[in-house]
């Protein structure tokens, strides 16, 4: 397929900093190069490759947003562009670096101690140790207020007893942080491979993004020492920090993938001749082809603004929850139509579409299901909660 | 300390579609990168200060659109980036540009220096060879491996193999793909980059004794012919044989 070139139908780019611009070259350089000829085995191995870990730390692109104790300190804008680019290659690599930097990473910088901090951030901003996410258990997901994983005070360690689910990243992890309620109130803790009690299985079996480890963490008696609390907060707010920065990742990374569907939906139809004429000629092909990149231009528009309101500091949850919808939404569509315009071949492994399609399904439900955006949305607009009956 | 300076030079983007405006390339819509086999020289150079010491300077020809080239060796590793231009300097011939190349390689200083063997634009592959000309200074051109411990060692093709070249400084050295893969830039090597300064220089160039007349687009290739099935077997090996001539 002819080389991707990007696309900006509005030109974004003249917004871009000369450093975003080589931040975001240098990923899509690197995912034409070493993700996208390797996807498809990966995606059958069911296996994320740990040359991709040592890559993505070698670049320095991990904890893109972060400052100090190892990490880059990039923009917003420049973290979506990385998001996007990985994602284009797979939703899989987007995944890591999602849980990597926003989910395991950032907890441990914003809420950490200064011993945590200098002992963990630069070993995960190098890629050298790979951190995880506990937050899903497998009956509380879209309302993990309820979990019930716990957390006792022994008096000289912790002992953790649960079970999470869903878990990204968590069979390769050599750092899980880990949401426990502690005296029923929701804390994070530093839970580290090998800490008696801790096993982490993988679960198999997924049609969506294969080439993403997921795995169940299970706390059997886990004693781990006083030192690995979070001590900078509690409750729900912990969690939903990290969600709020990778669900703005999200917004960028599925436009990626959208980007890589549209792409190939153009080049196929141009080349594909039905009827006598190249069926990109046809009117409801171009019907199609213009919704997507009309989406995906709206879409872009809308991360590229967002990136700038984190940037300065002048965001609110609901706008991301708005983003993160939208343009996973429109992403999936995309794939779906753009899987449907390439007919049998769409099924093939040979086009992206239909393994970004599947990847996507995870991408709707993961960081907030679309529904549980909307109720955030619908909750901002009325002032009602619609999350549950009880009041 | 070596003083390694490699040429680096700003060509359309090798996967760009040419515009042909009837008389001339129309380049303004396209995207400039750098020329790939001077990538190789990058690499050529900055292994030579890896495992000898030195400094590399990124050196170029150019208006100001060229400093991003510059920019992207400095994020790949180099320690200067140098650009010269001066007036007239849009249509430099091979000769007048040596001459404004050696001129800057003498003021810098250079030991030793790597270029691409040919640039992806115009492809003549006559400057490394011909600044070493104007500067009296050892040349070997094509190589496709150097090593660096007992003085500069390079691999280049001759005569259907490899000639070993042990090369007396100041040399230039022109580099073929061989099997060096370049180095990728980092979010550290593109940070330094968007802080270093671009070391402007201004140069004049002796008259040009070329003109150039006029450019065409190459042939269009004519339309291909296709055989399906066993049965074309047969005509399409005759044809290989009597008009492709390649049986
Ligand atoms: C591949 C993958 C990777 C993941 N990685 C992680 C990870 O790293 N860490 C982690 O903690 N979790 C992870 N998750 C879990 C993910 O966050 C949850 O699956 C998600 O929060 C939804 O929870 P659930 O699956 O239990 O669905 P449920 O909450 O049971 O939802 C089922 C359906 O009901 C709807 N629904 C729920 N409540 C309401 C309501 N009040 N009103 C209307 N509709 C409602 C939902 O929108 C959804 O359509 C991952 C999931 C996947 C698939």
């Amino acid at each position: 397929m002819e080389k991707f070139e990007g696309l900006d139908f509005y030109d974004i780019e003249s917004l871009l900093t000369e450093e975003e611009i080589m931040i975001r070259d240098m990923v899509r350089d690197y995912v034409d190069e070493e993700v996208i000829p390797h996807i498809e085995k990966a995606c059958e191995d069911g296996v994320f490759l740990d040359k991709w870990r040592q890559d993505l730390g070698e670049m320095g692109v991990l904890g893109a947003p972060l400052k100090g104790y190892g990490c880059p300190g990039l923009s917003y804008v420049a973290y979506g562009l990385i998001c996007q680019e990985l994602e284009r290659g797979d939703s899989g690599l987007r995944s890591f670096a999602s849980v990597q930097g926003s989910l395991a990473m950032y907890p441990i910088w914003d809420f950490g101690s200064e011993e945590q901090k200098n002992h963990y951030l630069p070993k995960m901003a190098s890629g050298e140790w790979v951190g995880c996410f506990g937050l899903t258990e497998p009956d509380y997901g879209s309302n993990p207020g309820g979990m019930v994983t716990k957390a006792e005070d022994m008096g000289d360690h912790y002992l953790l007893n649960g079970a999470k689910m869903w878990i990204t990243n968590g069979t390769i992890a050599d750092v899980a942080v880990v949401w426990a309620k502690l005296d029923g109130v929701i804390k994070g803790f530093i839970v580290e491979k090998g800490d008696e009690g801790f096993t982490a299985p993988e679960m198999k079996g997924k049609h969506s993004l294969k080439a993403s480890v997921t795995s169940e963490l299970v706390f059997q008696d886990c004693k781990i020492p006083k030192d690995r609390i979070l001590p900078g907060v509690k409750g729900l707010r912990g969690p939903f920090s990290c969600l709020n920065n990778a669900r703005y990742g999200i917004s960028w990374g599925a436009l990626g993938a959208a980007m890589a569907c549209f792409h190939s939906a153009k080049t196929y139809t141009l080349s594909r001749i039905q009827f006598d004429h190249p069926i990109a000629s046809y009117q409801l092909i171009q019907n199609k082809l213009a919704w997507m990149l009309r989406e995906i231009t709206k879409g872009q528009l809308l991360a590229y603004h967002l990136g700038k309101k984190k940037d300065d500091g002048t965001w609110f949850n609901e706008q991301i929850s708005l983003a993160k919808m939208n343009n996973v939404d429109i992403a999936l569509e995309i794939a779906r139509m753009s899987r449907d315009m390439h007919g049998a071949n769409g099924v093939l492994d040979e086009y992206p579409v239909m393994r970004h399609m599947a990847n996507l399904e995870s991408v709707k439900t993961y960081e907030g299901t679309h529904d549980i955006h909307n109720l955030i949305l619908g909750r901002y607009i009325t002032g009602i909660q619609a999350f549950t009956r009880e009041a | 300390m070596t003083n390694i300076v490699v040429l680096v030079k700003q060509v359309p983007d090798t996967n760009a579609k040419i515009v042909f405006n009837g008389e001339s390339v129309d380049l303004s819509a396209v995207k400039m990168v750098t020329s790939p086999y001077d990538e190789f020289a990058i690499e050529t150079a900055l292994q030579h200060k890896e495992s000898s010491g030195g400094t590399v300077t990124a050196l170029t020809v150019g208006g100001s659109g060229a400093d991003k080239i510059l920019k992207d060796a400095k994020a790949m590793g180099v320690d200067n980036i140098v650009r010269v231009w001066g007036d007239g300097f849009e249509t430099l011939d091979s000769n007048s540009f040596q001459s404004v190349l050696s001129g800057v390689l003498s003021e810098l200083g250079a030991d030793v220096v790597y270029c691409g063997k040919s640039s992806a634009d115009l492809g003549s592959g006559s400057t490394g060879p011909g600044v070493a000309e104007k500067l009296g200074w050892a040349s070997v051109s094509n190589i496709v491996s150097a090593s660096f411990g007992d003085g500069l060692t390079v691999t280049a093709p001759a005569d259907g193999g490899n000639a070993v070249v042990n090369v007396s400084l100041p040399a230039i050295i022109s580099c073929d793909k061989g099997d060096l893969k370049p180095r990728k830039p980092n979010v550290r090597g593109i940070m330094m980059a968007k802080k270093a300064q671009v070391d402007v220089r201004e140069a004049s160039a002796p008259a040009s004794t070329v003109t150039l007349v006029s450019q065409t687009p190459p042939p269009a290739k004519p339309a291909g012919k296709t055989y399906e099935g066993g049965q074309s077997a047969a005509e399409v090996a005759k044809l290989l044989r009597d008009e492709a001539n390649v049986l």
